[in-house]
């Protein structure tokens, strides 16, 4: 999978979490807005229940004054009906006002001009039972009534005399009454208010009153009446709406208020607040993998064109690793991989250099010999010319031989494969043995060359000393003027033994100092000058660290001479 | 005559020797000045002279000689190598050698080649 992918997917990850968090929180959210939404209704159910009450125990104190005339004393009738005709001209919900005795039996009814029969309307429904049962002020179920020749309901309370029950005087009401108090609670239109008798018949209803009171209320509706006092549910209307109802029964008149809340109006408001919730959570995710992949891109596209890059590179392309930007450890990485690239071409380069010379340092005594060899073939081989050929070839063929060895030791020193066979000797012998060596080859040219030595005794491999002063001398006398001196000391100095070679030659810029004893670091100058490989003073370094010493080059500067010093480790007394 | 530029002691004297075995007249000079001073001296038939030398690069040798001295023929003779491959050997000839030679030198050729000059 591509790094954005990876990236993505961790952004997932992250998030994943947060939208479990969400969903469980979303889920709480729900069930807590509908449970505050369901406190809300049923709270608003008791108080228009409470001034529905309110309204009934109204009536019932103007029932219970009116109750206390002397005249219901004597049996008055006619007087009562006087005063009673007063009171219900004063109560506009009151439609009518009958006294009966305590079976039902009417002994005056408003409605009725006195002396007309009245009707027995104890068994119109269980109010009368109630009242004589338990002597308190009952609200009579909705019944068709005899006399109003329509459905209604009545207030009735006990006329006590001496502890008796002698009438039970009633109020009939205008169920219009009741309708006008839910009203003044201002329920929101789409919302059925509705007040149900005992029975579970419709006494009131905000909605098609006409259609609707004086029915059985919704099969839901009475089903949860029969089972508590108060509650909630989700059932329907008697037109077949789902709703969601709170329920409360009235302790006092045994009537129920319920209210039919439109089922979408509670989902609504318990799930406005999940929408919202999984709308912000869609936002953030959205915004996630936005960023993700802004950041994603910032990250991935420095590595892809780092990687582009290195395959360039891997198929041999010269390319260079472009410079990018994101964050800091790509941008080293960038560098690191730049330094490195730029490190393999410059070792790259050195080594077709180093190639190229290598030929051209092979043809020089290549070519001497050939023709020496040309030479030997046509003079007389007793002849001058004969022997100096075969000077010519023992010369050559030495340095051939010098020059394949330093490239086989360099190899095997580079390789970390070169084993120094030590022994103990002194130094200032080996070094006055090899001059005067050289001095009778006449290697040493037209060159000056003084001794300078004093003893100094080493534990070192005596034919690597020899390579390396060999090596040191060969490069003074390559890089300085017949005629010019070359200085060749030795000293003790604070446990070391220290070669110095100085030479009057062509000298070294400072910043060749640095770089001359790495391997193929012959500079333009010298190459041109000198020839060789430029392999001489790195198999010095090589060789002399292998024995645990140093070595240092200094230079007055360009054509003032250079001086190679060589520090090697003094042997211990009991070696010497 | 002709006049051998070359820093190598033991290849200048090979050559000499096996030039004048062929019957040639032969001058040595180890560097590039040393070349122009003999040439001035007296103008040799051809001037034979290494690439690399330690005081004057070969095709400032070849540029001077062919603006001083036209008469002198000039044959290159080079080792080889990153500096002396394709383009500078090319080079040696629009400067005006006569001929160029890679080392180790033919030596048969080089004859054949002194042979035919003017």
């Amino acid at each position: 999978m591509r790094l954005r992918g990876h990236l993505l997917l961790l952004t997932f990850a992250t998030m994943l979490p947060v939208v479990v968090f969400a969903c469980i929180v979303g889920y709480f959210l729900i069930n807590e807005q509908r449970e505050t939404f369901r406190r809300g209704a049923e709270d608003r159910a008791l108080a228009v229940l409470t001034a529905i009450d309110n309204e009934l125990s109204g009536s019932i104190s103007a029932l219970a004054a009116l109750a206390t005339l002397p005249t219901l004393d004597v049996g008055d009738l006619d007087g009562f009906r006087v005063r009673a005709q007063r009171v219900l001209e004063a109560q506009p919900d009151w439609q009518n006002v009958n006294l009966a005795l305590p079976d039902g039996q009417q002994v005056m009814n408003l409605q009725v001009p006195p002396g007309m029969p009245l009707p027995n309307i104890g068994k119109l429904d269980g109010s009368f039972e109630r009242l004589r049962a338990t002597g308190k002020p009952v609200v009579s179920d909705l019944a068709f009534g005899p006399v109003l020749k329509r459905s209604s309901f009545a207030v009735r309370i006990p006329v006590v005399r001496d502890g008796q029950i002698r009438y039970v005087l009633s109020a009939g009401m205008n169920p219009e009454a009741l309708r006008r108090v839910i009203r003044a609670q201002r329920l929101p239109l789409d919302w059925v208010g509705v007040v149900v008798d005992r029975n579970g018949r419709v006494v009131s209803r905000t909605v098609d009153p006409g259609q609707t009171e004086g029915q059985m209320a919704s099969q839901s509706l009475r089903d949860a009446l029969a089972r508590s006092g108060s509650g909630w549910f989700r059932g329907s209307t008697i037109e077949g709406k789902p709703v969601y109802t709170p329920f409360r029964r009235s302790e006092s008149s045994g009537w129920a208020f319920a209210m039919g809340i439109p089922a979408r109006v509670v989902d609504e408001a318990a799930w406005r607040g999940g929408w919202l919730l999984a709308g912000g959570l869609l936002a953030a995710l959205a915004l996630a993998v936005g960023l993700a992949s802004f950041w994603g891109r910032r990250i991935s596209s420095p590595i892809a064109s780092l990687a582009g890059a290195a395959t360039a590179i891997g198929r041999g392309e010269q390319v260079s690793v472009p410079e990018v930007g994101g964050p800091e450890e790509i941008r080293q990485l960038s560098r690191t991989v730049r330094g490195a690239v730029e490190a393999l071409q410059e070792v790259d380069r050195q080594k077709d250099e180093f190639l190229a010379m290598l030929s051209h340092e092979l043809r020089n005594p290549l070519n001497a010999l050939s023709t020496a060899a040309h030479l030997l073939a046509i003079s007389d081989p007793a002849g001058e010319d004969a022997a100096a050929a075969r000077g010519i070839i023992e010369r050559q063929t030495r340095r051939m031989g010098r020059l394949v060895g330093d490239l086989l030791d360099m190899s095997r020193l580079t390789m970390g494969k070169l084993l120094l066979q030590q022994e103990s000797f002194d130094l200032a012998g080996t070094l006055t043995g090899i001059v005067s060596t050289w001095r009778a080859s006449g290697r040493l040219g037209a060159h000056d060359v003084r001794l300078d030595v004093e003893s100094a005794p080493v534990h070192a491999d005596p034919t690597r000393i020899e390579q390396i002063v060999d090596n040191l001398v060969d490069n003074a006398v390559k890089f300085t003027p017949a005629g010019c001196g070359i200085t060749i000391s030795l000293k003790r100095e604070a446990g070391s033994a220290v070669l110095r070679v100085s030479d009057e030659g062509i000298g070294l810029s400072p910043e060749e100092c640095g770089r001359v004893f790495e391997l193929f670091a012959q500079g333009e100058t010298s190459a041109r000058r000198g020839g060789g490989l430029g392999i001489g003073l790195a198999l010095v370094r090589h060789l002399v660290e292998a024995h645990g010493g140093s070595v240092h080059a200094s230079s007055g500067g360009t054509g003032k001479g250079a001086t190679f010093e060589v520090r090697l480790p003094l042997a211990a007394r009991k070696a010497q | 005559m002709i006049i051998i530029a070359e820093d190598e002691p033991d290849q200048r004297l090979a050559l000499r020797l096996a030039l004048q075995k062929e019957g040639y007249p032969v001058r040595e000079a180890a560097s590039g000045a040393e070349a122009l001073s003999l040439i001035a001296q007296k103008a040799p038939r051809a001037l034979i002279t290494d690439i690399f030398m330690p005081d004057m690069d070969g095709l400032e040798l070849i540029t001077q000689v062919r603006d001083e001295f036209p008469d002198v023929r000039i044959i290159v003779v080079s080792g080889g190598g990153k500096r002396t491959s394709g383009d500078y050997f090319a080079s040696t000839r629009v400067l005006g050698a006569h001929a160029t030679l890679q080392k180790p030198l033919d030596f048969e050729q080089l004859v054949t080649i002194l042979r035919s000059l003017p």
